[in-house]
């Protein structure tokens, strides 16, 4: 990321140090400001989520949620407590639901649990794999895409259900077959050393 | 029904609290200060982001990359037009929704080239957004391989929708 950043930002600001010396600072400043604004959502929309999640935890709720997770997230991520896994569970629940605003809450709560390495600083395999499948998306019914195409004079909005849940599926699987193909790799080579 | 479940549980929630004799209102104002606390640690991140990409598309950065990479795009199948929605996904969720917009109207509604973005948006998600707030509470810095595997995977995604939507 630091590399990204770093080039990014040399090359756009050198441009415009030519292009457009003047409207730099501008330009800044509103990128600033989109932050700000999706911030301000965020607060609204977690300060929801994570009331409600405060009181599921002060009841006890979220151990006693651990009996609920998938075989699917016992299978993908074995070696993880009772509550990561019920969270991980609840987030992916979350996000085939399409309620975006809830999963995140619980993703971070998830990450929270999950084991970690000794140095702790580390992301672990079964942390990155989470954060894959997250990043894939795992919402079947993109309803703001629909929304969208309906708004534009689209005649069957809907149709392209089908292929955005085959593409969802066969990238989150790739995203599954990517991380464990790194993670077996980088450990093969740790202990050539 | 979906819209009944929702309203239900979180009543549900409140009188089960109840009954254990947690104080509810006490509860609501620490999960609300998780949210203040939640975004403080996560503005950062979505700064640098947001200016980076602000610098990147006033530049004239992004269509530069954009022609560029449109070629050997084009032979695994992805039509040019697509390429900018294809580089900004990543980054803007805002953002791709706004170009989203702009591809409908410039090839109307119904056609490939606006089906195909559906459906790159829609089975896709902001990776970069996503590591800056899954990992904002932990204190998680080296995510390793994680940002370069989502990529490779959501670009995946983007072939696949592009091959499916010649024939669904």
């Amino acid at each position: 990321m630091n590399a990204v950043f770093l080039i990014i930002m040399v090359v756009s600001l050198g441009i415009l140090t030519v292009l457009k010396p003047e409207a730099v600072l501008g330009i800044m400043i509103d990128g600033g400001k989109s932050a700000l604004d999706l911030s301000l959502k965020m607060i609204a929309i977690y300060a929801v989520w994570l009331a409600v999640l405060k009181i599921v935890e002060k009841c006890g709720l979220d151990k006693k949620l651990t009996s609920l997770f998938s075989p699917v997230v016992n299978f993908l991520y074995k070696d993880e407590n009772k509550r990561a896994k019920a969270y991980i569970t609840m987030n992916m629940t979350a996000n085939l639901l399409g309620m975006g605003g809830a999963a995140t809450p619980l993703g971070i709560k998830a990450i929270n649990e999950m084991n970690r390495d000794p140095d702790k600083i580390r992301a672990t395999t079964n942390m990155i794999l989470f954060f894959v499948i997250n990043a894939t998306s795992l919402q079947f019914i993109p309803a703001t895409v629909i929304a969208l195409r309906a708004e534009a004079g689209s005649a069957t909005p809907s149709d392209i259900l089908l292929p955005n849940v085959i593409a969802s599926i066969l990238s989150a699987g790739a995203g599954f077959f990517i991380v464990k193909i790194c993670s077996k790799i980088l450990r093969s080579r740790s202990h050539n050393k | 029904m979906a819209n009944f479940i929702l309203p239900f549980l979180i009543a549900a929630l409140f009188i089960y609290a109840a009954i254990k004799r947690i104080r509810v209102y006490d509860s609501f104002i620490d999960g609300v200060k998780d949210a203040l606390k939640l975004v403080y640690s996560v503005f950062p991140y979505l700064a640098a982001i947001f200016i980076m990409v602000n610098l990147f598309r006033a530049s004239g950065l992004s269509g530069y990359v954009t022609k560029l990479l449109s070629k050997p795009m084009s032979l695994l199948g992805i039509p040019p037009e697509l390429t900018e929605l294809i580089l900004l996904r990543p980054f803007s969720g805002n953002g791709s929704l706004l170009l989203l917009e702009d591809i409908y109207a410039a090839h109307g509604a119904d056609s490939y080239i606006a089906r195909t973005a559906s459906v790159i948006v829609g089975s896709s998600d902001t990776a970069f957004y996503i590591a800056a707030v899954y990992f904002a509470e932990s204190k998680v810095t080296k995510l390793r391989y994680a940002i370069p595997a989502a990529l490779a995977a959501n670009f995946l995604g983007v072939i696949v929708s592009c091959l499916v939507c010649r024939f669904l």
